[in-house]
């Protein structure tokens, strides 16, 4: 009965057991949890077809083998769309981010941060903020004028 | 006739040795999460972030922006085989 031996210690060879890259090697997105909260909406909005093709990959099969070309989409276009908010709307999306990493990540807090940001990511992106699942004749809760939430000190 | 104001002083001490402690609490809390409010209410989406955030900048409340990750985040993830306390 042989026992394990840790790879330093033992006389076989190391072989790596990560098989071969079958995709072009793609970096990691290198943004934190406040600025990728920040770009949520937009991330949904420009990205909705790589996103909802990856969705629907992993809902066929589980195995992250079979996801990796639509994952690798996801990735760039993640990439992509944090590159051209830092280009277009630097500090709008800086201050957004800085007011959420401040207070616990809600967005109920930074409505003002938020509205300059979806401002300037209308002018110079073009993309808009659209909450999924909002029911036809209601207002989004990020377009109420004087919401009952908010934060308590102005 | 003189006020009592001595009498007062039990209230001052009172007032003094909660703001005292309130302070020193809010103060020891915001160094522990980099100057920052700390975070309530965390979910285990928000521990995952977090540790994920740990990787990037070296704590776990630091943020960044970079659109690219450094060279070896890809590899670097941590999976426990047993719980491990969080720091």
């Amino acid at each position: 009965m042989s026992s394990y031996v840790t790879p330093d210690r033992s006389a076989a060879p190391y072989v790596d057991p990560t098989p071969e890259a079958t995709q072009p090697h793609v970096p990691e997105v290198g943004a934190t949890s406040a600025p990728l909260k920040s770009a949520a909406f937009f991330i949904g909005a420009y990205c909705k077809e790589y996103n909802d093709d990856f969705m629907l990959c992993k809902a066929e099969n589980r195995n992250p083998e079979h996801c990796l070309k639509e994952g690798r989409r996801v990735t760039r276009c993640a990439i992509d769309l944090i590159e051209k908010l830092r280009e277009n709307c630097a500090t709008e999306f800086q201050r957004h981010w800085e007011c959420l990493d401040f207070r616990n990540q809600e967005y109920y807090r930074c409505r003002k941060e938020e509205r300059l940001l979806n401002g300037c990511a209308f002018d110079k992106l073009g993309l808009t903020k659209k909450i999924p699942g909002t029911s036809p004749g209601k207002t989004p809760i990020h377009e109420v004028p004087n919401p009952i939430y908010r934060n308590v000190q102005k | 006739m003189p006020l009592p104001w001595e009498a007062l002083i039990p209230f001052g001490l009172l007032t003094t040795m909660y703001a005292a402690t309130g302070t020193l609490f809010s103060v020891v809390k915001r160094a522990q999460n980099d100057g920052k409010p700390p975070r309530y209410g965390i979910e285990s989406w928000d521990e995952m972030m977090m540790d994920r955030d740990k990787r990037l900048t070296g704590s776990r409340r630091g943020q960044q922006d970079n659109p690219i990750a450094p060279e070896g985040f890809a590899t670097n993830s941590i999976w426990a085989t047993t719980e491990v306390s969080r720091s």
